[in-house]
């Protein structure tokens, strides 16, 4: 059997997998950086090297996330490529066969996809400009507290009151939490605050689409608990987190080879 | 029955303004109809003549992004605020919403709660003018108000009489002059009354029935005509802009590291709110309420004397500047409002020129406290010429 | 193979002539202000006035001058304008902070021809005020700004229609008071019916865009609808559109289209957006995708039937019935141009969802869209931004709908990458959503 990669080259983050039909044998995960195409090599090398597969092993590579397109650039010799919400559907398909719609919380982009019981895009809702950047404002502001998001989740996850940030844009969101942080506000309260925030915008774009059940979660903030412990009331559905969320994108890029 | 005092009395006012849907639902329970409005140039005398109590709706400064989905996110933080609560089913106990054509954002919040909130059945839009100081506005707006006169009399299923009218009418211009008496405490340098606090009592008159609100607010001018001045000495400043019912913004002006007083807020949760009268007597009720409402300090949305293209407004602004002294001027709107920054960019000169200094604070539905703090400090040190 | 159109050049000379005509004439009124106000009623000043108009001129000068019109935008918000307001507004108020005006002909002239007076009307919460700011930076031009209220099924309320034939009346005294001219009544009703006729032909034209294949494209209707928004008085304008009018409706006849590969038939709703718009259209083109209506470019200077039995319809009215309207006197004339404007769909759907709503409806199922596109302008103060946010709720799970953030001409708005994401999206829904109904 075929040994294929997929790859997710998004704004913060570059995912490769390494499947064989439907086992994961390897996968990785490296900043992308300034530079797109060393960020691919560099993931796809990692991912081959866990596995102890040379690149002439594979049979193919497809790639999908938001610099797809620069991936056609010589050395990487990718087989083809495909648009992010194709490979997020087919990759959520495959990891839960019950689900029908995925929320996809990325660095940049959010969206969430609904799909019929093959893994086909029936419907997409994605976020606005105003939204961009949800999860590198979670990570910012982590550095900003100076813990890592794991922490900051786990921090979250213990506050006792209640705090707001404005919820507008990041921008004033992150200078909001930086102000009540001057406060004196509770470092905790302020974490949950922002992963309030963040569930918040993701529900209000998830809610203009109807979500069909089952409904996964996808993306690397989906490993926030803080925010996963939100967005079922915010959507009133019930979510599960797709196990391998931050790779349910390069999945799917090999599932549509 | 023994007197209140007057901190007493302003704190009933406060609790009702802190819990607006709490008052609301006890007036209902005693077998008050109620309507809901979002914009003041909804005339609350012909709701009361149908005997129904207006209700303002304000914000709840929860953040939310719930509306997102509804409105656009550049619209700003209030309506965003309004149409949630319509959303999140807060005001579900209301008999109606009303509002005249107001601002664009304010607006759409209506449209969502009849859209999306379940008053399709319930709501009604005064058509109005969009500039106010057209010829035949008055004319119109009387027009309107008789449409919307007799859907209410359908609504409520009974004639609404011109005794009706004028009682109503008498009862919201007593609510207007007791307001005024308020305001000038302001004027003097040893206030029995704060700003904040008469920011606090103007907001509970438009969440109260006005035959409830009238004696209490009598009784606390008189128990403040013989109180002694409490206010903060320092320096004056002057609010004007958009609606504001954050009182902890107020309460920061006169909290800051320099002694400053708030003097006065052009805004229509306060002065524009009530700073007018409806002529009383006239044989044609809605005529003469039209006239009322286009005497008002104009929201800077309809302002736009037709031949000339003059901001009325800054008319009163330069009449409140000359009675009430401040020493400096703090821009305070919505951020996203477009109608309030049009404004601001034409009034600065004119306070230049009056050699008044000024700055802008854009509200949300929570605001960066230590920065405002900071820019307040800095506008109190450019008025008195020190450094920190 | 694609139609050209022969009737193409004179479009754009005519609006050409126009801003030339304001810029360099030396005799004559210079008149300014929104091109949503009714215009016959300047032209019982005379024949010799020189219009310029805030929207058409923002929109062409965005498209001809992209760097002047960043400066613009820039030099207005330093001299205090905000970030948020009106990106058409602070360009044109930026061209009088920067004392220089360019136009379509390429030319930019240093100095601002000051106006001789402002007439306009008031749009939103912020329109009249953009002309209040222009009035006041020129050291004060006298300006009336029509209160125009608008709304669904405005025409047909008596009151709204006697409001706003007051005002123009009023307007008519003060326009003689402050040019110190006689009111021509013959000039005015002239200008009327050509101002009436114009805009009924206009909806002709977009109406014969039902048929498949559709003849013309946004792109075509972008360029062919100045003319009616800069000056549609005159009797070259009437012209001008009778000429277009036989010219598509030989098209459609012969079936042909200036796009002739049309797989997918869209509707759009957003404001005609300078930029942006090449990029979107080369990805639809590619799959084979046009707009071929759009509530803007048709409904900015265009009548329709309008509100029959509370629906929406788009047929277009029959030109010659203009001829036969009763303008035998001054307020019979105000009243009927009073009426067509407040039918306009834009009219109608600034100030009423439900009216936005049901022309989506029926734009949809008359022009037999496969997908709706919509693009909500960030500094637009009306339906234009929210409008369409409500309707990606409603239709998306009707048709296709994609939404994408757009400004009129503020690039900086603009989220030109994202918008090009979505107009893929966009393809790939009409695609699966024709493979699954085949």
């Amino acid at each position: 059997m075929k040994i294929l990669a997929g790859l997710d080259v998004g704004h913060v983050n570059t995912k490769a997998i390494l499947m064989k039909g439907q086992e994961i044998l390897g996968y990785s995960t490296v900043p992308t950086g300034y530079d797109v195409v060393a960020a691919a090599q560099t993931a796809l090398r990692h991912a081959l090297d866990t596995v102890g597969v040379s690149r002439g092993g594979l049979a193919g590579i497809v790639t999908t996330g938001i610099f797809r397109e620069r991936m056609k650039e010589p050395p990487l010799d990718i087989t083809r490529t495909v648009a992010d919400y194709v490979a997020d559907a087919k990759g959520a398909s495959f990891l839960s066969r019950n689900s029908r719609t995925v929320i996809d919380i990325g660095g940049n982009i959010q969206k969430a996809i609904r799909y019929d019981q093959n893994g086909n895009t029936l419907d997409v809702i994605q976020n606005d400009k105003c939204a961009d950047g949800l999860g590198i404002f979670y990570t910012t502001m982590a550095k900003a507290i100076g813990i890592s998001e794991q922490e900051m989740s786990e921090l979250a996850l213990q506050s006792t009151q209640k705090v707001s940030v404005a919820i507008h844009c990041a921008a004033s969101a992150e200078s909001e939490a930086i102000d009540l942080m001057c406060q004196g506000i509770d470092i905790a309260d302020v974490a949950e605050a922002i992963s309030r925030f963040i569930a918040e915008r993701v529900a209000a774009m998830c809610t203009t689409m109807s979500l069909e059940k089952e409904i996964v979660v996808a993306g690397g903030l989906a490993k926030s608990k803080a925010l996963m412990k939100h967005l079922p009331s915010l959507i009133e559905q019930d979510v599960s987190i797709l196990s391998f969320p931050e790779y349910v994108g390069a999945i799917g890029a090999v599932m549509s080879y | 029955m023994m007197k209140e005092g007057p901190d007493t009395i302003i704190e009933r006012f406060h609790s009702i303004s802190e819990n607006p849907q709490e008052y609301a639902k006890s007036r209902q329970g005693k077998g008050q109809l109620l309507a809901g409005y979002m914009c003041t140039h909804v005339p609350e005398e012909i709701l009361y003549a149908a005997g129904i109590i207006p209700v303002r709706i304000l914000s709840s400064h929860v953040s939310q992004a719930m509306t997102r989905s509804y409105m656009h996110e550049t619209y700003c933080s209030f309506s965003h605020d309004c149409a949630y609560q319509g959303l999140a089913h807060n005001y579900d106990f209301l008999d109606l919403i009303v509002t005249s054509s107001s601002c664009i954002h304010m607006g759409e919040a209506f449209n969502v709660w009849v859209r999306f909130a379940g008053f399709q059945e319930k709501s009604f839009l005064i058509p109005y003018p969009h500039i106010i100081e057209t010829k035949p506005a008055a004319a119109f707006m009387a027009a309107s108000f008789e449409e919307f006169k007799q859907f209410l009399e359908k609504f409520v299923k009974k004639s609404i009489t011109d005794g009706d009218i004028e009682r109503a009418i008498r009862v919201c211009n007593q609510t207007r002059r007791l307001l005024k008496r308020l305001w000038e405490f302001l004027r003097s340098e040893s206030s029995p009354i704060t700003g904040p606090e008469v920011a606090t009592v103007t907001l509970a008159s438009q969440l109260m029935d006005k035959e409830e609100y009238n004696p209490m607010l009598e009784q606390l001018i008189q128990s403040l005509e013989v109180e002694p001045g409490k206010a903060p000495s320092g320096v004056r400043l002057m609010v004007t802009g958009g609606a504001c019912d954050d009182p902890g913004i107020f309460d920061l002006i006169e909290h800051l590291n320099y002694s400053a007083k708030l003097i006065f807020i052009d805004s229509c949760t306060a002065t524009r709110y009530f700073w007018f009268e409806v002529p009383e007597n006239r044989s044609d009720k809605l005529q003469a309420i039209a006239e009322g409402y286009i005497r008002r300090i104009p929201c800077p949305a309809k302002d736009n004397v037709p031949g000339t293209g003059e901001k009325k407004r800054f008319r009163f602004i330069q009449q409140f500047i000359e009675e009430f002294r401040p020493d400096g001027v703090v821009f305070l709107y919505q951020r996203f409002c477009s109608p309030q920054p049009m404004d601001v960019v034409a009034l600065k000169p004119i306070l230049d020129k009056l050699g008044i200094p000024s700055t802008e604070l854009e509200l949300d539905t929570t605001v960066p406290i230590t920065q405002f703090r900071t820019q307040l400090e800095a506008l109190v040190e450019v008025i008195k010429g020190v450094t920190p | 193979m694609a139609y050209t159109l022969t009737t193409w050049n004179d479009f754009k000379n005519y609006q050409t002539t126009c801003y030339r005509n304001y810029l360099y004439a030396s005799e004559g009124l210079r008149v300014m202000g929104s091109t949503w106000s009714v215009l016959a009623p300047l032209k019982g000043l005379g024949e010799d006035l020189h219009l310029i108009g805030g929207e058409p001129h923002a929109a062409s000068t965005a498209g001809t001058f992209p760097e002047e019109s960043r400066e613009d935008i820039s030099a207005a918000e330093v001299a205090g304008l905000g970030f948020h307001s009106c990106s058409y507004l602070k360009l044109f108020v930026g061209e009088v902070v920067r004392d220089k005006i360019g136009i379509t002909d390429k030319t930019i002239k240093e100095g601002y021809p000051r106006p001789d007076l402002i007439w306009t009307t008031h749009l939103c919460s912020q329109h009249s005020k953009w002309y209040q700011e222009v009035s006041r930076r020129l050291g004060g031009v006298p300006m009336y700004a029509i209160d125009m209220i608008g709304g669904g099924d405005a025409e047909k309320d008596p009151k709204i229609v006697n409001y706003v034939s007051d005002q123009i009346e009023e307007g008519i005294h003060w326009l003689e008071r402050v040019t110190g001219r006689g009111f021509s009544d013959e000039l005015f009703i002239k200008a009327a019916r050509n101002e009436i006729k114009v805009l009924v032909l206009w909806g002709n034209i977009c109406a014969l865009n039902r048929h498949a294949p559709a003849p013309l494209d946004e792109r075509r209707f972008i360029a062919l609808f100045p003319p009616a928004v800069v000056d549609r008085t005159t009797d070259e304008t009437v012209q001008l559109y009778e000429a277009l009018l036989k010219e598509v409706r030989h098209m459609v006849e012969t079936g042909q289209s200036v796009v002739p590969d049309q797989r997918f038939r869209i509707v759009y709703f957003g404001i005609a957006h300078t930029y942006g718009h090449p990029e979107m259209a080369r990805i639809l083109r590619d799959a084979g995708a046009e707009i071929v209506a759009s509530v803007y470019t048709f409904g900015t200077c265009g009548n329709f039937r309008g509100f029959v039995g509370g629906k929406w319809s788009w047929d277009p009215l029959d030109p010659t019935w203009v001829d036969e309207l009763d303008l035998s006197t001054r307020r019979k004339a105000i009243t009927e141009l009073v009426k067509i404007a407040l039918g306009w769909p834009t009219w109608q759907g600034v100030r009423s969802y439900w009216a936005l709503e049901s022309m989506a409806r029926a734009m949809v199922a008359e022009y037999k869209a496969d997908g709706l596109l919509l693009a909500p302008s960030r500094s637009c103060e009306t339906d234009f931004r929210n409008g369409y946010v409500g309707m990606q709720r409603i239709f998306k799970s009707e048709i296709p709908t994609v939404e994408y953030d757009s400004d009129q001409v503020d690039v900086r708005k603009m989220d030109l990458p994202g918008a090009q994401r979505k107009t893929e999206l966009f393809v790939h829904l009409m695609e699966a959503h024709k493979r699954r109904s085949t």
